[in-house]
């Protein structure tokens, strides 16, 4: 067995081992899934704060704020703090309409980036809970009262949602939207290990004062949801998800802006990774330090060498094609459908199950997030084509993490 | 959600260790499979094999009734003309499978081998006899590494035979260690130098074009192209 070969097998067994584990995982709380009904009332409403932090938002802030608006909770109880972050568009304008409420402030500041407005509300809040809206979301009339009342557990710190793809229109979107659904998967499995390390901009909610205690929010390589959930989990916090807390948020509609959004979270991702490096194969973390942690850094490394074996592989076919037809001067085709000539060999069985076993995931993200097994229609189209699109971008972030370039948000 | 977390992150070493089973377990039916896939293709050859021995066995029992018969019954194509180069094809693919039981590959290689040269020679008595022209090529490669033209020559090999599907192609590695092929070797004195083609009882070494072989081959010339015959199929 070649060095190649050998890696190849190396890779492809733990990938089934992650998938194995997660899916075992998920079989064995399964129950803790039921259909969507009415949200449980919370015992007692907590005051919140809800921030929407804004950079040239004027397109979409107003369809955010109606859905804050129309929120199922008590108007004494619920604040939405504004905060412009330097816009140099119309958003100050289009936020006019909300001043008269009185659940809305709107805060003007200088540029300054993501974490300086969370901040800047945080001061400005005596709320037991703070989270976030980013303003290209809108959420569902009850998904706050999914969340408040699983912060009645009091060992848990933080609760992030179930995130949908908002009105998914292009192809592209399409697909993001099947991936949305292992990302709710995902979330819901790494609660249950309790080992959430992303509290993502889209409505993840906070115990105010733990915030506080933790300093509050950093700039964090652009990725503050990532290095704030990882903040927490040093300090021993639980992070849950509520997964029918829905929210919905717009994605890319193409392929440059996707990859400018990939690249920053994948960054930020591997230069959080290097900050708390400490947290890595660490059994004090339990299952986030010693499978989760471990696994995410894996999928990057294991993403881009496929990609880079897949590719080798199709240039020397490419190149021994073209070399046969140059030299024996025809075209041979290679003939009609021959069972002999079916690739058997165990990495394509391996490869078949890696794939079945991660559209199982897909169908049991539906479960967890729709209560409808039937993944999107567009499942096919992830599957090959995010193949080939996922690791372009991970290989870009990862060459811009070890040379501490930095990314912009836009 | 009825509880969305459990209350702990501690490690379930439990669940670890029947993760690993499990992967193990796949891994395992994996390579089974694999194998299993493997012997069956392994089992095809032989089988292709078998009938072509059995093809070669009733054309020399068919020559040695020729003192009695006419030669009209045998032409020059009756044996291994189907079956030779889709064979070939196949030893080739298995070589490039992983997992393929290496010793059973060369024991058909060398099986191969034989009813090549057992074609070659039946051939030419065949052709003596019942006065025909055969037209056809030795060509001698390595496998080792050492050959560098050998593949582009098999690439022009390719194309001579798709343009004149009549022609016969000979091949023999030449490290195999048959002893009837190292007799055909010392016959027709080729030297360890691959890539080597014998036409015509002359050895020429290096890479040959189709036109340098069209050169020392003109009864080439004479073969219906793949063209020809496939517009004579249409006509009829």
């Amino acid at each position: 067995m070649g060095v190649a070969t050998f890696i190849t097998y190396g890779f492809l067994f733990i990938s089934l081992y992650v998938e194995v584990f997660l899916l075992l995982s998920y079989l064995q709380n399964s129950f803790r899934i039921s259909a969507p009904i009415a949200p449980k009332k919370p015992n007692r409403y907590p005051s919140v704060a809800v921030v929407v932090p804004c950079y040239n938002e004027e397109k979409s802030v107003v369809g955010t704020m109606r859905s804050l608006l129309a929120l199922d909770y008590p108007a004494d109880l619920l604040e939405i703090l504004v905060v412009d972050d330097g816009s140099t568009d119309s958003t100050l304008l289009a936020l006019e309409e909300f001043k008269s409420d009185p659940r809305v402030r709107i805060f003007s500041k200088e540029n300054g980036g993501k974490h300086t407005a969370m901040n800047l509300a945080l001061q400005n809040t005596n709320a037991e809970l703070i989270g976030c809206l980013d303003a290209d979301s809108v959420v569902a009339q009850e998904a706050l009262l999914r969340i408040v009342p699983v912060f009645e557990n009091d060992k848990i710190s933080a609760v992030t949602p179930g995130i949908h793809v908002r009105d998914p229109q292009t192809m592209l979107q399409h697909m993001q939207h099947v991936e949305y659904r292992l990302s709710i998967f995902n979330r819901f499995i790494f609660a249950v290990l309790g080992s959430v390390f992303i509290t993502p901009g889209p409505f993840s909610f906070f115990r105010a004062h733990v915030v506080r205690e933790l300093g509050g929010w950093k700039y964090a390589h652009s990725t503050e949801d990532m290095e704030m959930a990882l903040r927490m989990q040093g300090a021993g916090h639980l992070i849950a998800n509520a997964p029918q807390a829905v929210v919905h948020t717009s994605t890319p509609r193409n392929i440059s802006a996707l990859f400018r959004q990939r690249v920053r979270w994948t960054y930020g991702w591997l230069r959080n990774a290097i900050d708390y490096r400490h947290m890595f194969g660490n059994s004090s973390y339990g299952n986030l330090g010693l499978i989760v942690l471990p696994s995410a850094i894996f999928s990057i490394a294991a993403g881009i060498y496929f990609f880079l074996r897949i590719l080798a592989n199709a240039i020397l076919a490419a190149r021994d094609e073209i070399a046969r037809i140059y030299f024996s001067g025809v075209y041979v085709p290679h003939g009609q459908f021959e069972i002999f000539y079916v690739n058997t060999s165990a990495m394509i069985f391996l490869v078949m199950v890696s794939i079945g076993l991660i559209l199982v995931l897909i169908c049991a993200g539906s479960l967890i997030g729709t209560g409808s097994r039937r993944p999107p229609a567009a499942t096919p189209l992830f599957m090959i084509f995010y193949s080939f699109l996922v690791p372009i971008w991970l290989g870009v972030a990862v060459l811009r993490a070890v040379f501490n370039t930095g990314v912009r948000w836009r | 959600m009825e509880e969305p977390v459990v209350n702990t992150r501690a490690a379930r070493w439990g669940s670890y260790i029947v993760a690993f089973l499990i992967t193990a377990l796949i891994f395992a039916t994996a390579l089974y499979a694999s194998n299993y896939f493997n012997n069956r293709r392994i089992a095809d050859v032989q089988a292709t094999q078998d009938n072509i021995s059995i093809d070669i066995l009733s054309l020399e029992t068919q020559f040695e009734l020729l003192a009695e018969h006419s030669c009209r019954d045998i032409s020059e194509n009756s044996v291994l003309s189907n079956e030779i180069r889709p064979l070939a094809q196949r030893l080739s693919y298995l070589e490039t499978q992983p997992g393929v039981d290496q010793n059973e590959l060369e024991r058909l290689k060398r099986y191969y081998t034989l009813l090549q040269i057992k074609d070659l020679l039946l051939m030419q008595q065949v052709s003596k006899k019942c006065d025909l022209t055969p037209v056809f090529i030795l060509y001698f490669y390595s496998n080792k590494g050492d050959c560098k033209d050998c593949e582009q020559q098999g690439y022009i090999l390719t194309g001579l035979s798709e343009k004149y599907p009549k022609l016969r192609i000979y091949s023999f590695d030449y490290n195999l260690g048959l002893a009837a092929l190292q007799t055909l070797i010392d016959i027709n004195e080729v030297r360890n130098a691959p890539p080597a083609l014998v036409i015509n009882d002359q050895t020429y070494y290096g890479l040959k074009n189709m036109e340098d072989i069209a050169r020392v081959l003109p009864e080439l010339l004479t073969l219906e192209t793949a063209s020809s015959t496939a517009a004579t199929s249409t006509e009829q």
